[in-house]
């Protein structure tokens, strides 16, 4: 018996249901800004950059992982709709504005360290130090957040 | 000579708000001016790491009974009650409290009353927050693997601190079982089975670690294995009635209907009222799996009734809707689910949450029902039903689980296939979401997808109402789709 099985015998027949692993992506910034939520349109903009800076006037620094990681994936497909390679030209051409970190620690420690930084990082990853922005109003783990993948 | 004032000082130092404060190498920091309260808590923990769970329920009551200002208690009790009553009276009291507790407790009140809350984010990042300035606390990683997985499905995410809590604690018994089922769950038995063998030698007196053995066996399809651990659980402890209840869902599933009823007929006997009119829903799914539907359609109207008699309104609709689910023509199931939502509908003391998640699935039933009889209109007006009733319940997993399962089977036919996929993944751990994830992937060219939860589905074996009408005619299919394509696979050739 887990604990699963223990708590739950009051309604056991009515299955185990329960939501999924599918990842959902939490867009980070740091504690200072102010930025409360972005719709996708704005926040597209911003990944895009097609926006350079925050309403404060502060420049966005874009905090990414290596393309081939799942969080990354997941935002090429939602975000940049373009294949890996044009994912990387893009990057690139704009390389002043982002930087490209090895682990999520890293991207978490970035965007809490750097004015203006905005990054996506799996939501069950995210602390205390960073500020979660909300995309077309809802937060990740609402129903029908934007950015989730499969 | 110290003076009177500074030796009362002192003892107020000695007893007041940080006497009891205890910090250990490896455990959680306890902040109680009430020594009895700390004896309890600490008690109540070790009853629920032996899974004890009232036994640590009734621990943690008297704890905050000693001291009401204990808001580690508070929150404690909040997470594991299974009354929600209880949860949103104790959440509140952990939060008025919540000044005269320590650091790391005041993390996991904003954690676990946030989580209780639906607000996923800041309970989350008080979450990471405590893990991450307490890595040597074993109750915090365990506690932290229990929610992953129990509240959030964060399977991988639940090892991770599981194997945590066991690197703190070698001897932590609790945290071997727990991630053996994350591992079950993910179909890696080697290492299911590597840890839950640990866990009977850590606690080789208890009935417990043999009834896990049991059932890990069962849902790797290791039927006599099963049956094996779960008389070593009952020899142990005669009196551990869920290993009883395992050898009638073992027999069940090895597709023996007369015996699985002969054992769940032992455990009924000695069963408590609730869990009497739970258990008798096995055994009238027995039926189905034999596929003797009036017979199915006699127990399940006994326990219905059985359950109205007792007030148990969630369980009374609970039987309506399992009828429904293996009626072979449309307008008897539609009247079924009418039957349980009407029961659901009356003046009853069962709790509102429990009463609500029944509802989401008797809607999810309807939508499933409306689209295969091409109704349309009744599958969007209930959808819209069972949407308000989600937007309501945001925190509940079955609520949430059961409106995904049912966009995703409206998706499906409308032909969204990314939809689809993105509503059922939702509720991938139910056998009518699978089969129609399964056909979902196969439409939105995720072939891979589809072939391993394909075998996931295959391999399903959990004594449930779902798995009875979806898996064995889903297995057949698969054979016979095998056999096709490799005719010396079918046992039928040599007659041809």
């Amino acid at each position: 018996m887990s604990i699963r099985r223990c708590i739950w015998v009051f309604f056991l027949i009515a299955g185990l249901a329960a939501s999924g692993e599918a990842k959902q992506l939490a867009v980070i910034v740091d504690k200072t800004n102010n930025t409360g939520g972005l719709s996708t349109t704005d926040l597209t903009k911003v990944f895009k950059f097609d926006s350079h800076k925050w309403p404060d006037g502060r420049p966005v620094i874009l905090v990414l992982r290596d393309p081939s990681t799942p969080e990354m994936k997941t935002a090429i497909e939602k975000l940049y709709h373009m294949q890996v390679d044009q994912f990387k030209s893009l990057l690139a051409a704009h390389s002043s504005g982002v930087i490209i970190v090895r682990s999520e620690d890293e991207l978490l420690k970035s965007v809490e360290a750097i004015p203006g930084a905005v990054g996506l990082v799996d939501v069950y990853s995210i602390n205390g130090r960073v500020n979660v922005l909300k995309v077309d109003g809802k937060l990740p783990l609402e129903q029908g957040y934007f950015l989730k993948g499969n | 000579m110290r003076s009177i004032k500074v030796s009362i000082l002192a003892l107020l130092m000695i007893f007041g708000l940080h006497a009891f404060a205890h910090d250990t190498a490896t455990g959680m920091h306890i902040s109680t001016k009430s020594p009895q309260a700390h004896v309890l808590f600490e008690k109540g923990i070790q009853k629920m790491e032996m899974l004890h769970t009232q036994d640590g329920l009734d621990s943690f009551r008297k704890a905050v009974q000693a001291d009401p200002q204990f808001a580690l208690g508070h929150i404690f009790l909040t997470f594991f009650s299974q009354d929600p009553t209880e949860q949103v009276a104790e959440r509140e009291k952990a939060l008025a409290t919540r000044a005269s507790a320590g650091p790391e407790e005041k993390l996991v009140i904003d954690w676990l009353a946030n989580a209780s809350q639906a607000n996923w984010v800041p309970a989350i990042q008080a979450m990471n927050e405590a893990l991450t300035s307490y890595p040597n606390d074993k109750h915090l990683h365990w506690l932290a693997g229990w929610w992953l997985q129990l509240d959030r499905s964060q399977t991988q995410r639940a090892i991770a601190m599981f194997e945590q809590t066991m690197k703190i604690d070698p001897q932590f018994a609790d945290a071997y079982n727990e991630a053996a089922y994350c591992y079950a769950r993910q179909g890696n038995f080697d290492k299911a089975f590597a840890d839950i063998k640990r866990y009977t030698e850590l606690v080789p007196n208890e009935p417990n670690p043999q009834d896990s053995f049991a059932e890990l066996s069962r849902m790797a399809g290791r039927f006599e294995d099963a049956l094996t651990h779960y008389r070593m659980s009952l020899k142990i402890d005669p009196s551990f009635h869920e290993s009883q209840l395992g050898l009638g869902d073992t027999y069940a599933l090895m597709g023996d209907q007369q015996k699985a009823r002969a054992e769940y007929a032992k455990a009924i006997e000695v069963a408590s009222l609730v869990q009497k009119v739970v258990w008798s829903l096995q055994v009238a799914a027995t039926y189905v799996r034999e596929g003797d539907l009036a017979g199915a359609d006699k127990a399940f109207t006994a326990v219905a009734e059985q359950a109205h008699a007792k007030d148990f309104a969630n369980l009374e609709a609970e039987a309506y809707r399992s009828m429904s689910l293996y009626q072979l023509e449309g307008p008897a199931s539609v009247a079924l689910l009418g039957k349980a939502e009407a029961a659901l509908k009356e003046a009853h003391k069962v709790p509102q949450s429990l009463l609500n998640q029944e509802l989401a699935q008797v809607l999810r039933t309807r939508v499933e029902r409306a689209l295969a009889d091409n109704n349309a209109e009744l599958a969007a007006a209930t959808i819209k039903q069972l949407q308000t009733l989600a937007e309501a319940n945001d925190a509940d997993g079955i609520i949430s689980g059961a409106f995904h399962g049912a966009a995703g089977a409206i998706a499906l036919t409308a032909g969204k296939f990314a939809d689809a996929v993105n509503h059922l993944e939702e509720d991938e751990s139910n056998a009518i979401s699978m089969r129609a994830l399964i056909a979902a992937y196969n439409k939105n060219g995720q072939q891979g997808n589809a072939t391993r939860l394909a075998a996931k589905l295959a391999a399903l074996n959990v004594p449930l109402i779902e798995q009875a009408v979806v898996v064995p005619e889903f297995r057949k299919q698969r054979a016979a789709v095998a056999s096709k394509s490799n005719p010396a696979l079918d046992p039928r050739a040599k007659y041809r």
